[in-house]
């Protein structure tokens, strides 16, 4: 494929991920509009009148027309100023800065997990299908995607912070700070988020090896005397590969989701808490400044599982 | 020691022990000097907090949960006694010379952390801006004053437009925090981030729902105090999770948690249980001009079904007090008399429903809040009432939307089960809750005798001839069952061994002023 067509893909991809963007920015505030209670409520304190409250509203502008409010935001947003917190005034995009890597790093890391732990298992499944090894794996598989993550985070922390004390229990630390502490406090959590996506990367690898090791490309290939080794892992592999990318991407996109209740659990400051404590008071700056920037890493990384399926498969263009 | 005394029955021996341990480093309770000046100056706390601040800025924020945050930094005119909420001198000492005229005087030689005088002069600006700022907060709490006027120095008149000897309360409450105004000049609304006042710490960080961070000031007004150099505050909402750092000894306190979690406090064998009562009362509000709830009779049928006690047992563990009125029983204004007007007794409910024509019970539609313990609470209610033939048809949603719903203009459900978090003078929670018009009275109709007592209740400075005026306040609205309160949830909070000198208030809202690191 030339240079010039793969820029073309990736250029048509940004132009497609703007409506994406204000599409889904749009519905967000949309959504946060239609449920009942607003922030005018959270401003105006503990004692407020009916009056009061119309007042704040007046006051913060959140009696103009719908439309006009979504307006003003995207059109500050789209000069990079994703405003201030209607509660507490911090700039949102500090508060985003804050956050994100805290985030980040343990769906980082517990991506690793999951790729570490999970392609080994799914290899030893489906090497000998139906095997008790492959019973083996496919049970913990099982286990790791019934087990919510909030709850295998709460025995972690009990184990290895309450009783044997080698890590933290809550909260985080700054990666730019000390990055073996922040490492420290990112295993648990990542841990118990990563059970899911062990799990799963177990079971969808060995679904899709076990079909190529089961079709008559592979029967040739042990017709012709190759070792079952190089035929495992130069053929199956290989072939599995755009599978498997699919499934990273989607695992991480999930992942991101997944951290706001793996954050309340270990009180890790991060994107999950931000948005949460945004949507209970309905302070919609914070809510939407958290999933623009959301949808934008999950455009990104769509975009580049695009160019690298292009990569491992010259057939998808 | 009295109220340790009256929980004996409740608690463990090994919580006694903490309570004793907490009093008697201290130095409360008529033990000897030296016991307080054992206290070690330095060291800096570590605290899970259970609510990012709404505001920094005492004027413009609203949340109940901010004031142990804001009490770092601000102090207040005036402030309380512990036990009982009574007032006591605080920046100022205030007078009534008649009752229209409120003269404070403000102590000498007190100055914000940025250096400003804090003068009469500085005491005017906040309580104009407090006043009139059109993003004020606490405007409501100061209609009653009329004019702010510098009289000296150090001293500061205010000419009342009725008399209001809620007042002093009310100024150790957020209107009485003191901002620094050449803060407020320089920064605006921004004050908010970059808090100035004149308490023992003063500001250096708040990162939204993540941590708040103070230092000493060294030039605090108090000699001696603040004993300790710091805190930081990590803000975990999640309290089961805020327990766990105090456990894995990532923070030495937290506040504010639920009864259910006291079994994990107990377990973990490096911590004291702190429990003591407070205002927070659990109770059903009535809607009295909807139908059928609009009968005084149906109303005074729901106080008898309630086993205030079973409640407590129920919902609790044990950590609370009945309540038979919007006062505990070690608040200053408690009327004992009131306590006994509603015994639990279902067959008198079933009676007084017949009466009102619901012979074969009535079903009432109520509104309540969809969190843990507020679902545990509304089945025991249901279970309850249901006895004596009163059918609940609950509506959960968050506590924003059904309190809205109930209290602002929809006016759905006919009763509503919440909490009242109380407030320094009782005036304001009668004010607040049954007054003409009040937000919190969702029929907003009040009887005028009523609407009378509670002005009433604000002329006279003596807090025992104001106590008389309470008591006719409560019988008032116990005999007409305005409400059915259930009952006072105790503060409960987890701290470190190493954390000394802790006492709680009956606000349930933690002072850091007395606390030392041993």
């Amino acid at each position: 494929m030339s240079q010039s067509r793969k820029r073309n893909i990736i250029v048509r991809r940004l132009l497609q991920a703007i409506p994406v963007i204000v599409l889904s920015t749009f519905i967000v505030f949309g959504l946060l509009k239609l449920v009942p209670g607003d922030v005018a409520v959270t401003l105006a304190g503990d004692n407020a009148s009916d009056a009061r409250i119309a007042e704040i509203r007046h006051i913060y502008g959140l009696d103009r027309p719908f439309l006009v409010q979504y307006g003003s935001w995207l059109w500050k947003a789209v000069h990079g100023d994703l405003s201030n917190s209607l509660v507490s005034s911090e700039a949102v995009l500090s508060s985003i800065a804050r956050c994100l890597p805290h985030t980040m790093l343990i769906v980082v890391l517990a991506m690793l997990l999951a790729l570490v732990i999970g392609i080994p298992l799914g290899i030893a499944a489906a090497s000998r299908p139906g095997s008790w090894t492959d019973g083996l794996v496919m049970t913990i598989a099982s286990l790791g995607v019934a087990i919510p993550n909030f709850w295998l985070g709460m025995l972690l922390v009990a184990l290895f912070a309450l009783d044997l004390n080698w890590l933290p229990a809550t909260g985080a630390t700054p990666i730019s700070e000390d990055f073996w502490e922040a490492i420290r406090h990112a295993i648990l959590p990542a841990c118990a988020l990563a059970a899911g996506g062990v799990a799963e990367v177990a079971r969808q690898l060995r679904s899709s090896l076990v079909e190529i090791l089961s079709s008559q490309q592979v029967r040739t290939l042990h017709a012709k005397g190759l070792p079952p080794s190089s035929i495992l892992w130069r053929h199956g592999l290989k072939n599995v590969s755009v599978n498997l990318l699919t499934v990273i991407s989607l695992l991480f996109n999930r992942m991101l989701a997944a951290t706001v209740v793996v954050e309340a659990v270990f009180a890790i400051p991060g994107m999950g808490n931000l948005i949460v404590n945004g949507a209970i008071h309905r302070d919609f700056p914070v809510v939407q400044g958290v999933v623009f920037i959301m949808v934008l890493i999950v455009v990104a990384l769509n975009l580049l599982t695009d160019v690298l399926y292009s990569i491992l498969d010259p057939r998808i263009s | 020691m009295t109220d340790s005394n009256r929980m004996v029955g409740m608690l463990s021996r090994r919580e006694i022990m903490a309570l004793a341990g907490g009093a008697a480093l201290s130095g409360i309770a008529g033990l000897p000097a030296f016991a307080q000046e054992a206290a070690k100056k330095g060291g800096v706390l570590k605290v899970a907090a259970p609510a990012n601040p709404s505001s920094l800025d005492p004027a413009t924020g609203g949340a109940g949960s901010d004031h142990s945050l804001l009490w770092t930094m601000y102090d207040t005119l005036v402030e309380w006694e512990y036990d009982t909420l009574k007032p006591k001198p605080g920046l100022a000492k205030w007078s009534f010379p008649n009752p229209t005229t409120m003269v404070l005087d403000i102590n000498k030689g007190i100055k914000f952390h940025d250096g400003t005088d804090l003068d009469a002069e500085a005491v005017k600006f906040n309580l104009e801006r407090n006043r009139k700022d059109p993003r004020s907060n606490v405007k409501a709490d100061l209609t009653s004053v009329d004019t702010v006027e510098v009289t000296g120095p150090l001293q500061v008149t205010l000419k009342l437009k009725n008399p209001d000897t809620a007042l002093p309360a009310i100024l150790s409450d957020r209107a009485g925090m003191m901002v620094s105004p050449t803060n407020i000049k320089a920064l605006g609304d921004d004050t908010n981030r970059k808090p100035v006042g004149a308490g023992p710490w003063k500001f250096v960080s708040w990162a939204d729902n993540a941590s708040l961070v103070v230092t000493r000031h060294e030039n605090y007004w108090r000699p001696g105090r603040p004993y300790l150099d710091g805190i930081e505050f990590a803000i975990i909402p999640e309290l089961a999770t805020a327990l766990r750092s105090v456990v894995a000894g990532e923070n030495e306190m937290t506040f504010s948690l639920p009864a259910r979690l006291k079994p994990v406090i107990d377990r973990a064998k490096n911590l004291q249980v702190v429990t003591a009562p407070t205002l927070y009362c659990i109770q059903l509000y009535f809607n009295t001009t909807r139908k059928p709830l609009d009968n005084v009779k149906v109303r005074q049928a729901i106080n008898f079904a309630l086993d205030r006690e079973a409640f407590v047992k129920a919902t609790m563990g044990g950590l609370g007090e009945p309540a038979f009125m919007t006062l505990p029983s070690s608040h200053w204004a408690f009327d004992k008399s009131v306590a006994t007007l509603y015994p639990h007794d279902p067959a008198k409910a079933k009676k007084l429903l017949a009466e009102a024509g619901f012979k074969d019970g009535v079903e009432l539609s109520i509104g309540g809040y969809n969190d843990q313990d507020s679902v545990r609470r509304s089945e025991v209610l249901q279970a309850q009432l249901g006895e004596a033939g009163i059918r609940l048809k609950f509506t959960r949603g968050t506590i924003a939307e059904i309190s809205a719903q109930f209290f602002a203009t929809e006016k759905k459900f006919d009763l509503l089960l919440s909490a009242w978090t109380g407030r320094p003078d009782p005036s304001m929670t009668y004010a607040l809750g049954f007054d003409k018009g009040a937000y919190y009275n969702a029929g907003r109709e009040a009887d005028p005798e009523l609407v009378k007592l509670i002005q009433q209740s604000r002329e006279s400075e003596d807090l025992t001839e104001r106590a008389k005026v309470f008591a006719k306040i409560q019988r008032f609205i116990m005999e007409n069952a305005l409400s059915a309160p259930i009952a006072f949830q105790y503060a409960l909070d987890a701290l470190s061994k190493k954390v000394l000198g802790y006492k709680p208030n009956l606000l349930g809202k933690p002072k850091f002023e007395n606390i030392h690191l041993g």
